[in-house]
């Protein structure tokens, strides 16, 4: 169990990876919320074209922030959890086109209902969850 | 891959952290390497030769080539 905590708190990781990591993880806590913000915004009246503008603007600059700074951290980062990483990454992305691409069958035959692009988003982001966990304790 | 690390390490009175600090990596890679569960890049493995004064060859252990090396010898006779 402790082994699996210290996963999963990236325990023993340089202070400047945890650092640039923290960067990240802040950035995409502000991009899910300026999402959810804008999903609320838009059942509003008054929420029209300039705010909408300013709203795509705001989400798709830290979207954008994000991914450069999700690359600076694994330039930095010790090339062991680099792998750790690329592979969790690899899982994430392969396991994400095959269910979606399973899914997309039985969505065209009306089987299941359609797809919503937030559970892709959630599987990508629990796979890559996973794919972390399960390297660290591999390496360990 | 097999390697002498920790008996390399050990003859130098150096503990997994200070290795890792020399290293600019973490103290797991360094127990990962040690354990054989993780091979280090080239770069890595240099550094490391560097560091002990050593070829490259006296840390890491090849099984790869022995195998060839065998199974030439196997195609010669």
């Amino acid at each position: 169990m402790k082994t699996i905590l210290n996963a999963i708190c990236s325990k023993g990781l340089p202070s400047r990876d945890i650092r640039n990591a923290n960067k990240v993880n802040i950035l995409a806590l502000l991009w899910a919320f300026s999402l959810m913000l804008t999903s609320y915004l838009s059942t509003q009246a008054w929420f029209t074209e300039i705010p909408i503008a300013i709203a795509f603007l705001l989400h798709t600059g830290i979207g954008i922030t994000m991914v450069f700074s999700y690359r600076h951290f694994l330039i930095e980062l010790d090339e062991m959890e680099r792998k750790i990483q690329l592979d969790a990454l690899a899982l994430s992305v392969g396991v994400t086109i095959i269910s979606f691409s399973s899914y997309s069958i039985l969505d065209k035959n009306g089987i299941l209902p359609e797809l919503d692009s937030a559970y892709l988003i959630a599987l990508m982001a629990l796979t890559y969850m996973v794919g972390i966990i399960s390297g660290r304790l591999r390496y360990r | 891959m097999k390697n002498r690390l920790k008996v390399l390490r050990a003859e130098q009175d150096w503990t997994q952290a200070d290795l890792a600090e020399k290293l600019d990596v973490s103290r797991q890679t360094v127990n990962a390497i040690e354990k054989g569960k993780y091979d280090p890049s080239l770069p890595l493995a240099f550094k490391l030769a560097r560091l002990f004064d050593t070829p490259i060859e006296a840390i890491f252990d090849d099984e790869v080539r022995i195998d060839s090396d065998k199974s030439m010898l196997s195609l010669t006779s």
